[in-house]
């Protein structure tokens, strides 16, 4: 209830601030509230919350790479839109054998990079056989299936060993990456790839600015450049936009829409996200490896309070989010009803439960509050144990040393996890195992994603884990900016579109 | 005094030595490490096996230790893991945000503490001097987060005076837009700072004040005020330059909290980042660079404060 209150405090304190900045007649020109003419010489400003720690892209890992690079600096032969449909990048137009073993990309002309040097068919060659080599590399086992990459002329020719379903998806991200055979760029600080987007300024524990790349291939932007701006805090993110510092919110609390909306200079949108809050449930040793232990838990978990007090976002009761394939409504799997998880664990034979809850500082501490209620309520005694990301990767994610964990899944198209025992998940079902390898190697989209929903039906029933909700993906942006991507954000910004007027 | 220095200036040194290694040691308690921090969550244990052994993280400790103070008698801070760039380098611009920080928050702290301290003083015991001293103490307890949202909000916000965080890209090139950036960070600190240095300077001048010194030259006719102003205050300075001194650490502390507060990329931001990431040759370079600060403070203020008080030097 702390924090609750914490919050109400600073709302009354911005919305009295708010009607102060009325009363004073709000002499700020880009008050307007009607988009005028895009001006190609605007900067807009977008605020993130997380920070890129180096800009290497080929190697580190973290959301904020793919937030800011992919797309804009970077790009591959496909990409993929902000609704998740693969579409051509740097290929103009690509082609799937029957028999799923052959994928042949026409490669466009006329690309440079941002350096000046032209796209040829070797860098996308070099590209993508450095990539499966190089295991240091993010998402380098992502190419296992690729047996060879060749090049004759423009026509860029995949052969796989065995059909890969996911290969397109997977060549929409790091593993599809097209870099300048032997660049001698310093990727830790700088960037040179082909997007509409150059890396022109990154000012660590501050922002990265990208400036329009004139010599792009295909439209080029519509704003002269982009500033990220990383602002972990959500209050002090709300007071630059007051301020006019920023143009676009990304990721904030929901709860906090009313004041960012109140002064009329910003539309809260909210576009849906793949990420999935998942409480991880250690089902290896003690009570928590009895089923019904498990089930007792989620059965005590109230999801449709979890979703209220976090503001936005859905409930999802399997590992599938619904814009990923494969989903289907599990919400028959469990009900909220403490009394049945009340009798479920007394048919366990367990009494005075306790358990510990890992979980990472930098979340809020609204879902660890309903946790604790909510299992207190049914006799368990829920211990909170708030780390740093850098603890939870090492005990939780790498030793597997936790009871139960909260983290929340950005990443789209990941049921792979549930398939692979060693994940921190401890999940082993050769069932799900076997669905799983049987979806990859379909030739077939809807065969594949059947395959991923009968998987994830069984995943749910064994509750191995709880879906607390499927986040939304909330955005406030300036009324002056259009074009600014709404659906998973969390992933991927890609701001080809992005235009801001002076009005 | 030369003996003095000499054996001050030993003690040093070897707070230094005690200090690199308590750093080295506890930042190795920390589990987890860089490999896995780049690898992220979709890693496989190859991926950040490979990782580790390209930063060569396995290497045995006592060889790590002895290669960082290798570098440091070379005068080599060592390098980021993370970014490949030098950590002398990197403390160098972040340094140019938290250095004029940290001095235009002490000069804040001062400018509010003197005065009202002194005030405070003289009308010890009235009304304006009680509710002065009970201000500075409600003020000392107030967090530095709350404070600085309050002025964000009030300056930033509402009246659109000054930047609500961030600094300018380009730096101090504009040295305007800079200082501006700087000012409500530097008065978040300077305001809470102030109010605890207030309230020494109160007590100091309340003890100069009972001084024999002071009580002579009221008895050949200065007022009290008067011989406290030209008698007292010298020493009630000598016993602030000290006090300053140890306040350094105290701006490092809340510079940390407020650059991650205002969004300011100085040194205690990278600081908060280099810790999360388990940059670790990085960590204790910056830490070790910051301990010498203050140890270096604490040096200068210990010689000065005895070059200037007769009553020290007699004694030695």
């Amino acid at each position: 209830m702390l924090r609750r209150t914490a919050f109400s405090a600073a709302a009354l304190v911005t919305a009295g601030t708010l009607l102060l900045a009325g009363c004073s007649g709000a002499s700020d020109p880009s008050s307007s509230a009607s988009a005028g003419e895009p001006n190609p010489d605007a900067s807009v400003n977008i605020r993130l919350v997380l920070e890129p720690s180096n800009l290497d892209i080929r190697q580190t890992a973290g959301i904020s790479l793919d937030q800011t690079l992919i797309d804009n600096v970077y790009q591959g032969l496909v990409a993929r839109t902000a609704a998740g449909e693969i579409v051509d990048a740097l290929a103009s137009e690509h082609e799937v054998s029957a028999d799923g073993l052959t994928y042949t990309f026409t490669l466009r002309e006329g690309v440079v990079f941002h350096d000046g040097q032209p796209l040829t068919p070797q860098d996308v060659v070099a590209s993508l056989t450095t990539r499966k080599a190089t295991p240091e590399w993010a998402d380098s086992e992502r190419l296992a299936n690729v047996a060879s990459v060749t090049a004759e002329g423009q026509t860029i020719t995949l052969t796989l060993s065995q059909p890969d379903s996911t290969l397109l998806w997977n060549l929409t991200g790091r593993a599809g990456i097209i870099l300048k055979e032997g660049d001698a760029v310093d990727y830790n600080t700088a960037a040179n790839g082909t997007g509409p987007f150059r890396v022109a300024n990154w000012r660590q524990g501050a922002s990265l600015t990208l400036e329009r790349n004139d010599e792009y291939w295909g439209d080029t932007a519509q704003v002269a450049d982009v500033t990220f701006d990383f602002i972990p805090d959500n209050q002090a993110a709300i007071n630059a936009a007051l301020a006019g510092e920023v143009d676009v919110l990304v990721g904030f609390d929901a709860n906090m829409t009313d004041q960012v909306e109140g002064g009329g200079e910003f539309t809260v949108e909210t576009g849906s996200a793949t990420d999935k809050s998942v409480l991880a449930m250690n089902s290896t040793t003690g009570p928590l490896a009895d089923v019904r232990v498990r089930e007792a838990i989620r059965t005590a978990i109230d999801h449709d309070a979890i979703v209220e007090a976090v503001g936005a976002g859905q409930t999802l009761y399997g590992p599938i989010p619904e814009a990923d394939p494969g989903y289907e409504d599990l919400s028959d799997v469990v009900t909220y009803d403490p009394e049945a998880a009340r009798a479920l664990l007394g048919e366990a034979g367990v009494e005075e439960l306790s358990l510990t809850l890992t979980i990472p500082s930098a979340y809020s501490t609204t879902l660890s509050q309903i946790l604790v209620s909510n299992l207190n309520d049914v006799g368990i005694d829920l211990k909170v144990d708030r780390v740093d990301f850098g603890t939870w990767l090492s005990d939780v994610y790498t030793n597997k040393d936790y009871e139960l964990s909260v983290v929340n899944h950005a990443e789209p198209r990941d049921f792979e996890n549930w398939a692979d025992p060693d994940y921190y998940f401890t999940y082993d079902n050769p069932e799900v195992q076997s669905l799983f390898a049987q979806s990859l190697t379909a030739t077939d989209d809807e065969a594949a994603a059947e395959l991923l929903r009968q998987a994830a039906r069984i995943v749910s029933e064994d509750h191995p884990a709880d879906w607390l909700y499927n986040w939304a993906s909330v955005v406030a942006v300036a009324t002056n900016v259009t074009g600014m991507p709404v659906d998973n954000v969390n992933a991927r910004i890609n701001l080809a579109e992005i235009a801001k007027s002076d009005g | 005094m030369i003996r003095y220095a000499l054996t001050r200036l030993a003690l040093l040194l070897l707070g230094l030595v005690v200090a690199s290694v308590l750093i080295f040691l506890t930042l190795r308690v920390l589990p987890g490490d860089v490999a896995q921090q780049i690898a992220g969550t979709n890693s496989t244990p190859q991926q950040v096996a490979a990782i580790r052994e390209q930063l060569g993280l396995d290497v045995p400790l006592p060889v790590q230790y002895a290669e960082w103070i290798g570098g440091l008698l070379r005068g080599d801070l060592g390098t980021s893991l993370v970014t490949g760039t030098p950590v002398a380098a990197e403390l160098a611009a972040k340094a140019q945000i938290t250095v004029p920080l940290g001095l235009m928050s002490m000069v804040v702290a001062v400018v509010i503490a003197l005065p009202f301290g002194i005030i405070a003083a003289l009308r010890r015991g009235r009304a304006d001097g009680t509710v002065l001293s009970f201000g500075a103490q409600a003020i000392a307890a107030v967090p530095v987060v709350w404070a600085g949202m309050m002025l964000v909000v009030v300056f930033a916000v509402w009246l659109d005076l000054l930047p609500a965080q961030g600094f300018p890209r380009e730096g101090w090139r504009d040295p305007g837009r800079a200082f501006s950036a700087l000012i409500l960070p530097a008065v978040t600190i300077g305001v809470v700072e102030g109010a605890m240095l207030m309230r020494f300077v109160r007590s100091a001048t309340l003890a100069a004040m009972g001084q024999d010194f002071v009580r002579t030259a009221a008895a050949k006719g200065l007022t009290r005020r008067a011989a406290l102003l030209r008698h007292g205050l010298p020493t009630v300075g000598l016993s602030i330059i000290s006090v300053l001194g140890l306040q350094v650490a105290g701006i490092v502390v809340g510079a940390v909290v407020i650059e991650q507060l205002f969004t300011l990329p100085g040194i205690g931001r990278m600081l908060v980042a280099d810790v999360g990431l388990r940059d670790l040759p990085k960590v204790q370079g910056e830490l070790l660079a910051l301990t010498a600060v203050v140890l270096v403070v604490g040096f200068v203020v210990d010689l000065v404060h005895r070059g200037l008080d007769p009553r020290q030097r007699e004694a030695s």
